[in-house]
């Protein structure tokens, strides 16, 4: 899953990666001295090649425009593990975040199940609606079945603060 | 009225390239009491020293006020200059033309000149209210307390003692040696470092100047430079060293154990023991929470000196200045719980592989596996554990590469036929003479280095470890497999540095070592007069920066001390007696410790008054601002004087609004 | 002891035991849980598509905790734990974003309560009830039952944000259990993730990740895996089938939520506990308990 061409050289995009700078809200990105704690120790290295200390080092160095549209920075399980073990915190979960952000921005590929949640919720309130159960004695359990209360949907006012909300960059 | 003198220098294009000379010159002439002004191109220079000179004895110039680089460069030399001339050198005044206004200007030269003008007429104006002051000496003690006895403390110790001084050599363990003492072999010559460091030891004992006090803690210093008063505690060692020959039967019969400290507890000594063989002085403790009092020591004894009522003793000494040589700790990783430290026991530190493969540790100098004895068919090495990390010291402790580099050379050397060697770093760091070269020699020898750090380590059923490591050259995911993992531990501050800073108000930098006066032109003392830096108290370092270091203090110290007696600068606070009520803030506020309350009968009545000791006053004039009734003063800036400067400056001002 | 619970999504829509565990669980030390007067998203999945939306939802949880005047909020998913942490921090470091959001919320006329305290179902347990005062109600203790914890990756990360229980040596779950009677076991997988966020994307990855995990806890000889967080087990109990497939191993593992073994301990019955609805082989671990 390479990011970069290598049959051509890497051309910086600056104004980009400020953006993305001021979206961590603070400057410790800049301090990663690659110290490979975040790429030996990530839970989607093996099985999806996700490697956090080259995506940090790509936008410190600018070379982000292919980022935003790549596969790889929707293999990240959140575990957070690198935000924890890095000793400068430069935290490559969060600017993975941030470059999901901007794939939506420009309409690049993102992964269908995100935007279905996010009309979920917009219709809804929750992400997913309540399901039924089959028990492995094939019996079948819903919330009222269960005795559960039923859900309570958000009021008038929350699609369109929500809608209100997703305009913000 | 005063006859005034103003010299503006040009300081080669420096002042001259911004400011317009010339007019400040003119200006100059403008201001009263001002008899002569002249510029030119290097008033620091001989011929403008002359200048100065000459027109000192020509026109009876009293006052001499000279515009240009900051004081910091050459007041001494133009004091010294004018002194020459028969005129009292703290009657000049030091303007500052070059880092207050044509650096700090350099591209507004017209409001550059304005300034100029204004610093100068501020000049003029106090140059006016100065008053000749005389520098006086005080006589000092020809002593040096030398706290630490580790390679550093035994260089100051040996350098000072053979240039005449006497030194007192406190250190807390029974035995001087530090961690030198600890190490197998240094890099990069390979030195067997007990080899190289015994020798010295031995010297310390036997120098006619040096005076050992092991197994003792400075618990107060009282005083100032040139005369502290320091009070040692001498601690029960329960053997009498005058009765003792180091013969060590009595560790040979002890029953009792306890685990070996300089072995970084790995494996036992005994309740009565010497730290290592080639301890120095030879002569035993007894450690009273592992002894069961069973008085074998005492009966097997051949000279009776075994007193196990010792007491604790106090001593005092004087000296005229101290040595600090504390040295440090290593890091512990065990704040590190994913490494796996004291969780896998083949997980260990640097310093206890250094125990492992020294001939005269726990295991003879055989590398073996603390779980099992047998031999490791793989090592790794992790760099960088603790430091350069903003969770626990974020500085490079600056030798871990190096050892790194050593310790994977002795693991080539001591295990034969079939041994994979990892050395997994961020950055690897060898930068003194001979290091690049020994960082070849390791590359030279079959050793894997990987350039990324594990995120953790595991361990499998039979004690030996695993971890993937990501390697940054060949961008492959390394599952490394080892019988033996080592952690290169840091250099970090040593756990009784706060109680030491305490003590001699030596005060420490961000990162726990203790603050020099200036890292680049004085980082062999503090800021503290009297106290000097050597070694990794200071900040981490090799042996050779650690014994250059020590030599470099010893060599203040002899500066210092050598004449018998130190200048005192006369800038410094002076207390009116008369005008001080006793109120004691300024004893509280001085940063330095210069203030001291005496207590003097006046008219049958007991009277505190504060007094300026002025070996150590730096004339910061925190004091003189907190007086309340202004009876300290800091002499040439007392508040008429500072006053006179604010007004002048005000005097011509377009500045608008206010009111 | 009143205090505000937040359910999230997951909880809801399928994973039933949980909150009916904790129902069961919660009054018998005294602790009333009331319930916000909407069912809103948290906002965790939204992260990923514009955080600042993200941050509006959860701070609106907040803002609905407000409501109820309760200065304490029981959110017992991890992934939600986490979002409304993170938020609460960011409408405290970052004023600009605040002041954005308070609007928002005003707009629907809602308040932001900046100084509600976040629990999570553990340190609720651990540190609030008190290890004691479990011990003391235990009716039936498990004894001789060999468990191994997961309890997450967002309630012990990142520990600058001030988790719930320690990053590398998380031992408040493993408490809880021995509190109960259990054993709780060490093993080297112990921190792994369960794979939840990737099955939006890469399911087979997110299975692969349950499943390794799975079959290392099932050569540990353990009775079961005990788990704190919905997602967890929905990865490890409701597709352990599906997570054995794309592993190529056959996994025969109990997974219950630390709440249903709580309830068994204090004498509360199966099915109040959502037992009957765990879909890994739950039988055999309460046939060891009951034994």
């Amino acid at each position: 899953m390479s990011l970069v061409d290598l049959m051509s050289t890497a051309k910086p995009n600056f104004e980009l990666r400020d953006r993305i700078l001021l979206k961590l809200g603070g400057r410790e990105l800049v301090n990663c001295y690659q110290c490979i704690r975040c790429t030996s120790g990530c839970t989607a290295l093996k099985l999806l090649e996700l490697k956090p200390h080259e995506i940090v080092k790509l936008v410190n160095l600018g070379l982000v425009e292919d980022l935003p549209s790549s596969d790889i920075i929707w293999t990240c399980v959140t575990c957070l593990k690198c935000v924890q073990r890095c000793p400068q915190k430069a935290s490559p979960y969060h600017v993975i975040i941030a470059l999901r952000n901007l794939a939506v921005e420009r309409g690049a590929k993102v992964p269908e199940g995100y935007l279905k949640i996010v009309s979920q919720i917009l219709e809804t309130g929750l992400a997913e609606p309540p399901q039924k159960i089959v028990t492995s004695k094939m019996e079948t359990v819903d919330r009222e079945s269960a005795k559960l209360q039923k859900i309570k949907p958000p009021k008038q006012t929350f699609q369109a603060a929500f809608m209100k909300a997703m305009e913000e960059k | 009225m005063a006859r005034i003198g103003v010299y503006v220098c040009h300081c080669g294009s420096n002042i001259a390239g911004v400011v317009d000379v010339e007019k400040v010159v003119e200006y100059a002439k403008t201001l009263p009491d001002v008899v002569i002004a002249k510029h030119y191109a290097y008033m620091c220079s001989e011929p403008g020293q002359r200048l100065i000179q000459d027109d000192i004895e020509d026109h009876k110039l009293d006052r001499i006020v000279i515009a240009t680089c900051s004081p910091r460069m050459h007041e001494e030399t133009f004091r010294r200059a004018v002194a020459e001339a028969g005129l009292n050198p703290y009657l000049i005044e030091i303007v500052n033309l070059r880092e207050q206004v044509s650096w700090a200007h350099t591209h507004e030269p017209e409001k550059a000149t304005e300034k100029a003008k204004a610093l100068v007429r501020m000049g003029v104006a106090r140059a006016k209210l100065l008053e000749p002051l005389e520098k006086h000496k005080i006589r000092v003690e020809k002593g040096v307390l030398v706290l630490g006895g580790g390679i550093a403390g035994i260089q100051a110790s040996l350098d000072l003692a053979n240039a005449g001084f006497k030194v007192y050599l406190v250190e807390k363990s029974p035995s001087i040696g530090g961690k030198m003492a600890q190490l197998d072999k240094t890099f990069p010559t390979m030195d067997c470092s007990m080899c190289i460091l015994a020798p010295k030891m031995i010297d310390c004992a036997h120098h006619p100047n040096i005076q050992l006090l092991t197994y003792s803690e400075v618990k107060g210093v009282k005083g100032s430079v040139g005369n502290f008063k320091v009070t040692v505690l001498k601690k029960p060692r329960y053997v009498d060293e005058k009765k003792c020959t180091g013969c060590l039967i009595c560790m040979e019969n002890c029953p009792a154990e306890a685990q070996n400290e300089f072995d970084e507890c790995i494996g036992v000594r005994k309740a009565i023991y010497t730290p290592f063989m080639q301890a120095v002085p030879r002569v035993p403790v007894i450690d009273k929470e592992s002894c069961v009092e069973c008085g074998l020591c005492e009966k097997v004894c051949p000279t009776d000196a075994v007193n196990r009522a010792q007491k604790p003793e106090e001593i005092e000494l004087n000296v005229g200045a101290i040595v600090v040589s504390t040295g440090f700790d290593v890091f512990d990783p065990s704040a590190i719980p994913q490494y796996g430290y004291k969780r896998f026991k083949n997980v260990i530190t640097a310093m206890e592989l250094e125990r492992l493969v020294c001939a005269s540790g726990p295991t003879g100098g055989h590398l073996t596996r603390l779980s099992d004895g047998r031999i490791p068919r793989s090592i790794a090495f992790i760099q960088c554990v603790g430091s350069r990390d903003k969770r626990f010291h974020e500085y490079c402790c600056r030798v871990g590469c190096m050892v790194t580099l050593k310790q994977a050379i002795l693991a080539r050397e001591k295990i034969p036929g079939d041994l994979k060697i990892y050395t997994c770093f961020i950055d690897l760091r060898a930068f003194g003479k001979g290091y690049e070269e020994f960082y070849g020699r390791a590359r030279d020898m079959d050793i894997d280095f990987v350039a990324g750090l594990p995120s953790e380590i595991h361990c499998a059923a039979d004690g030996s470890l695993y971890f993937d490591v990501y390697d940054r050259g060949t961008n492959k995911l390394l599952e490394v497999h080892a019988d033996l993992v080592v952690l290169g531990t840091g250099l970090v501050p040593s756990g009784d540095l706060g109680k030491i800073s305490a003590l001699l108000h030596a005060s420490r930098s961000a990162d726990g070592f203790l603050l020099e006066a200036h890292p680049k032109l004085r980082p062999l003392e503090s800021a503290m007069a009297g106290v000097f830096l050597a070694g990794v108290c200071q900040g981490p370092k090799d042996i050779p920066d650690t014994v250059a270091q020590a030599s470099g203090a010893a060599a203040k110290v002899i500066d210092l001390l050598l004449s018998g007696e130190i200048d005192i600068e006369p800038l410094k606070a002076v207390v009116d007696k008369d005008l001080c009520s006793g109120c004691r803030i300024c004893e509280s506020i001085c940063p330095f410790v210069a203030i001291e309350m005496k207590s003097e009968f006046v008219k049958g009545e007991e009277k505190l008054t504060a007094e300026v000791v002025e070996a150590v006053c730096q004339g910061c004039g925190l004091c003189s601002s907190a007086c309340p009734t202004g009876a300290v003063k800091i002499q040439q800036y007392g508040n008429k004087q500072v006053v006179t400067q604010v007004q002048a400056a005000l005097a011509e001002t377009c500045a608008e609004g206010g009111g | 002891m009143k205090i505000a619970v937040y359910w999230g999504c997951c909880i809801q829509a399928n994973q039933f035991a949980y909150e009916m565990s904790l129902r069961a669980t919660l009054p018998k030390f005294g602790v009333e849980l009331v319930d916000l007067s909407e069912s809103v998203c948290c906002g965790d999945p939204v992260k990923s598509v514009n955080e600042f939306a993200a941050n509006f939802l959860a701070a609106r949880v907040l803002a609905l905790a407000n409501l109820t005047g309760l200065d304490s909020l029981l959110v017992p998913c991890n992934r939600c734990h986490f979002t409304l942490s993170e938020a609460q921090n960011t409408m405290k470091k970052n004023p600009q974003t605040a002041q954005k959001i308070i609007s928002l919320l005003k707009e629907e006329g809602l308040d932001y309560g900046p100084n509600i305290k976040i629990w999570h179902t553990i340190d609720l347990l651990h540190d609030l009830v008190g290890l004691e005062k479990i011990r003391k109600a235990v009716k039936k203790p498990l004894r001789g039952l060999k468990v191994a914890t997961h309890v997450g990756c967002q309630v012990i990360r990142y520990s600058d944000l001030g988790r719930v229980d320690d990053a590398e040596n998380p031992r408040k779950l493993d408490e809880l259990i021995e509190a109960i009677g259990a054993e709780a076991v060490d093993y080297a997988e112990k921190l792994d993730c369960c794979g939840a966020a990737l099955m939006r994307s890469h399911p087979d990855s997110a299975l692969s990740l349950a499943g390794s995990k799975l079959k290392a806890v099932q050569g540990l000889n353990v009775a079961g895996l005990v788990v704190s967080c919905p997602e967890c087990q929905l990865m490890f109990d409701a597709k352990q089938k599906d997570a054995g497939t794309t592993v190529g191993v056959k996994l025969n593992v109990p997974v219950v939520y630390y709440t249903q073994l709580l309830g068994l301990a204090l004498g509360i019955g199966e099915r109040k506990l959502g037992l009957h609805l765990n879909q890994s082989p739950a039988e055999v671990l309460l046939a060891k308990v009951s034994s």
